[in-house]
């Protein structure tokens, strides 16, 4: 169980494939930063290959205008929600 | 770990590492490259057991040939020839980022394995500390 934290825009796809090939079957994807424009439903392409386990950081979203406009299949966390998924999966992995 | 996934390759799966660093930039672009082999070989002179993931751009870093930038920049070529002098043997490709580049085995200027995505998923997860450059 692995919490993996991406930060780049979809433009970067590169990314996006080499996180999915390190993807887990009970891993976790949170979205911040400019992220978040991946959890757009113009963008779920991009989103494709993590099973829905998705998260978007609530804050993030909100300072770019987003928060209204998000893919209904990616949840949406704040910082407090941030914290707790640290907590729950036993190690992170930032992708950058 | 679940008990139902399919057993992965023979050659992913035992191998737990004290550090596994995953490399995903080229060569001469950035110090990201430099910094991440840097890393690793300080880690392995501390005796610590190190294992190199090549992935997207990264897998240009092996590729034979290499040589200074026309402005007498290092590059990183020389140092990935230390690894093997630091005992870091373990070098894995992702094998579609391979593909994608024109690439084969017989292109990388060190012997590596290439994993498709399940085996590089298994390769992570087996891992207590990775590092990403």
């Amino acid at each position: 169980m692995m919490l993996h934290l991406l930060n780049r825009s979809p433009q970067f796809d590169g990314i996006y494939w080499d996180l999915s090939e390190a993807f887990g079957a009970e891993d976790h994807l949170l979205l911040i930063e400019d992220a978040c424009y991946a959890a757009l439903p113009a963008a779920a392409a991009s989103l494709a290959a993590f099973g829905g386990r998705v998260s978007v950081l609530s804050e993030d979203a909100a300072s770019r205008g987003l928060l209204d406009r998000l893919s209904d299949g990616v949840t949406v966390v704040d910082m407090a929600g941030f914290v707790a998924l640290t907590a729950t999966f036993p190690r992170s992995l930032s992708w950058f | 770990m679940t008990d139902d996934e399919t057993a992965p390759a023979a050659d992913t799966q035992p191998i737990s590492l004290d550090l596994l660093v995953i490399l995903r930039h080229p060569p001469h672009g950035s110090s990201w490259l430099r910094e991440g082999v840097d890393v690793a070989l300080v880690a392995a002179a501390f005796g610590q057991a190190v294992g190199l993931l090549f992935q997207g751009d990264g897998v240009f870093a092996l590729v034979e040939g290499q040589g200074a930038g026309p402005l007498g920049q290092k590059g990183t070529h020389a140092q990935l020839a230390m690894l093997e002098m630091y005992d870091i043997e373990r070098l894995w490709v992702s094998a579609s980022a391979l593909r994608a580049r024109g690439l084969t085995l017989a292109d990388l200027a060190l012997p590596a394995l290439a994993l498709e995505a399940d085996e590089i998923d298994h390769l992570v997860h087996a891992q207590p500390r990775t590092l990403l450059f």
